[in-house]
């Protein structure tokens, strides 16, 4: 195990928790023995990445306390390495994680809360430029609406929940008042950046239909069809206006 | 840049910094938590009309026998092409492997292929980012039998191979020194004229079977033997650029930039020595 290709390979089924070939007979021994020196890396990698995914899923984590969080995002940690360094990129996978984890089971809403903070994440991670504006949209024919297709602008996630999600999130916040939280009721949430932070806005059943439709790829037209059948009374041109004016939508490129 | 003592720059204190604008010779900032285009990063790049920025890599993995991670490489490369700190630095050390990033920093045996490994790599990000690049001894917990060189003797072939700079962590050295039974002043025979930076910062005194174990957890103030090593490196290398690091159990800022100002009075008493001499 000296070539050092051999030794990391090694190194790393030692952190990941799979069989390391002996890893410990290459280290140098003495007082202190090879396996306690090893698990000062050992525990290092687990206690933090389970802290980077404490920043990234703060609300599971004022849900659940401290000492089931770390449990449950070690877990997590020992199943699901990350592929590269940028620690506020990890953590895709821990809402599915969430949704599967037995001793969660009992926290129905938990797995959304999670793939809340992460789409909150993803928001505070993006750019605020490159969002379409009325005016881009004004300098196009008019003819030309009813077959455009738009994209999202960057950071922008589509939630929709069986669960309360946005009052759960709400009531753990640091600062929210005291009292029960109703757990009945689901809601359609876009969460983007605004401004200097990440926010999400409550929709409208046509305007969810509306967004998932052009996000799917749907020209303006078919969304808007797609968005009448979900909601009779759906207005279009109200309904896109508010969506324009979020900045849901990626700006056009020339 | 001037030897002044600067301070890391962490979340929780940046809206702090960004409004009172405290004196501090210069922000260290983590080249990874740096590389989207959220609101902090944004208010970081406005703090740069007012102090001088330290860009500290921590996921280049310069020691990984994988080679360096292209898309990574030119994430850091465009982050430091927006941000133009006066210094940029990463460790002698791996944390990559097989497509697993560890979020650790790796210990690698000192043999010549390790070298090899670690001098092409450095010629590599150096390139990427058209700057020499400043390289950190790190904190080491063990250390393998195979090896053949020091860690000082590494470094020192490192830096005559690529030109690059070398970052002196005077807290690593002592973490390492206690954890390997190595004498710390073996340090002191790196090469002066390529020394960059210092790095200060606290560590943790842990029980392993009995036998302490030091660990650097960036988590307290700076422990009496690093200071007084760091009098020495001054003594024998000259005044630097000095970060103090706190990352864990972070502290009020005040607290922070006292340690700095600690820093700062060991360097100027430093430097009075040597135009006293």
């Amino acid at each position: 195990m000296t070539a050092l290709r051999d030794l990391q390979a090694a190194f790393a089924a030692h952190l990941a928790g799979e069989d390391d070939g002996g890893l410990a007979g290459a280290i140098a021994g003495d007082s202190i023995p090879a396996v306690a020196r090893l698990q000062v890396h050992h525990n290092h990698v687990r206690t933090s990445l389970a802290s980077a995914l404490a920043a990234t899923f703060p609300t599971v984590q004022a849900l659940v306390g401290e000492d089931f969080f770390k449990a449950m995002a070690r877990a997590f940690v020992a199943a699901s390495l990350p592929a590269q360094p940028v620690l506020a990129e990890y953590g895709e996978g821990f809402p599915c994680f969430v949704a599967a984890w037995a001793p969660a089971r009992d926290l129905p809403y938990l797995a959304d809360v999670a793939r809340l903070d992460w789409a909150l994440n993803a928001a505070w991670l993006a750019p605020e430029e490159g969002r379409l504006s009325a005016v881009q949209l004004a300098g196009l024919p008019a003819g030309r609406l009813p077959l455009l297709r738009l994209a999202l602008s960057p950071g922008t996630t589509r939630l929709a929940s069986a669960h309360p999600v946005d009052r759960i999130w709400a009531a753990s916040q640091p600062d929210a008042p005291e009292g029960e939280v109703a757990l009945d009721g689901g809601v359609r949430l876009v969460v983007l950046r605004q401004g200097d932070d990440a926010a999400f806005v409550q929709l409208e059943a046509g305007e969810a239909a509306f967004l998932d439709a052009v996000a799917e790829g749907l020209t303006l037209e078919a969304a808007a069809g797609r968005a009448a059948r979900e909601q009779g009374d759906f207005d279009l041109s109200s309904g896109f206006a508010r969506l324009l004016g979020l900045g849901c939508f990626a700006a056009l490129q020339h | 840049m001037e030897a002044v003592a600067g301070i890391g720059l962490r979340g929780p204190h940046l809206a702090e910094i960004a409004r009172d604008r405290p004196a501090t010779g210069f922000l260290e900032i983590h080249a990874e938590n740096h590389l989207g285009r959220s609101p902090a990063v944004q208010a970081v790049e406005r703090l740069r009309e007012h102090y001088p920025l330290s860009v500290h890599a921590v996921g280049l993995s310069l020691g990984s026998a994988d080679g360096i991670d292209a898309g990574h490489l030119s994430r850091v490369a465009a982050a430091v092409r927006r941000l133009q700190p006066a210094l940029v630095s990463e460790h002698l050390a791996w944390s990559r492997f097989g497509g697993r990033y560890f979020n650790d920093l790796l210990p690698l045996p000192y043999t010549e292929e390790a070298l090899a490994v670690v001098a092409a790599n450095v010629d590599r990000v150096q390139q990427a980012l058209g700057r020499r690049l400043s390289i950190e001894n790190p904190a080491c917990y063990l250390g393998f039998r195979h090896s053949t060189l020091s860690e000082p003797e590494f470094l020192a072939e490192l830096v005559r191979r690529t030109g690059c700079g070398l970052l002196l962590d005077l807290n690593n050295v002592v973490v390492t020194a206690h954890n390997l039974r190595l004498d710390p002043r073996r340090w002191l025979d790196l090469p002066a004229e390529a020394i960059t930076q210092f790095h200060l910062a606290g560590h943790a005194v842990n029980d392993a079977d009995g036998e302490t174990i030091l660990i650097d957890d960036h988590g307290s103030r700076v422990r009496g033997g690093v200071w007084t090593l760091f009098d020495e490196a001054v003594a024998r290398f000259g005044p630097r650029p000095t970060l103090v690091e706190w990352d864990t159990d972070l502290p009020p800022l005040a607290v922070l930039l006292d340690e700095a100002r600690t820093a700062q009075q060991h360097l100027s008493a430093g430097a009075a020595r040597d135009r006293a001499a």
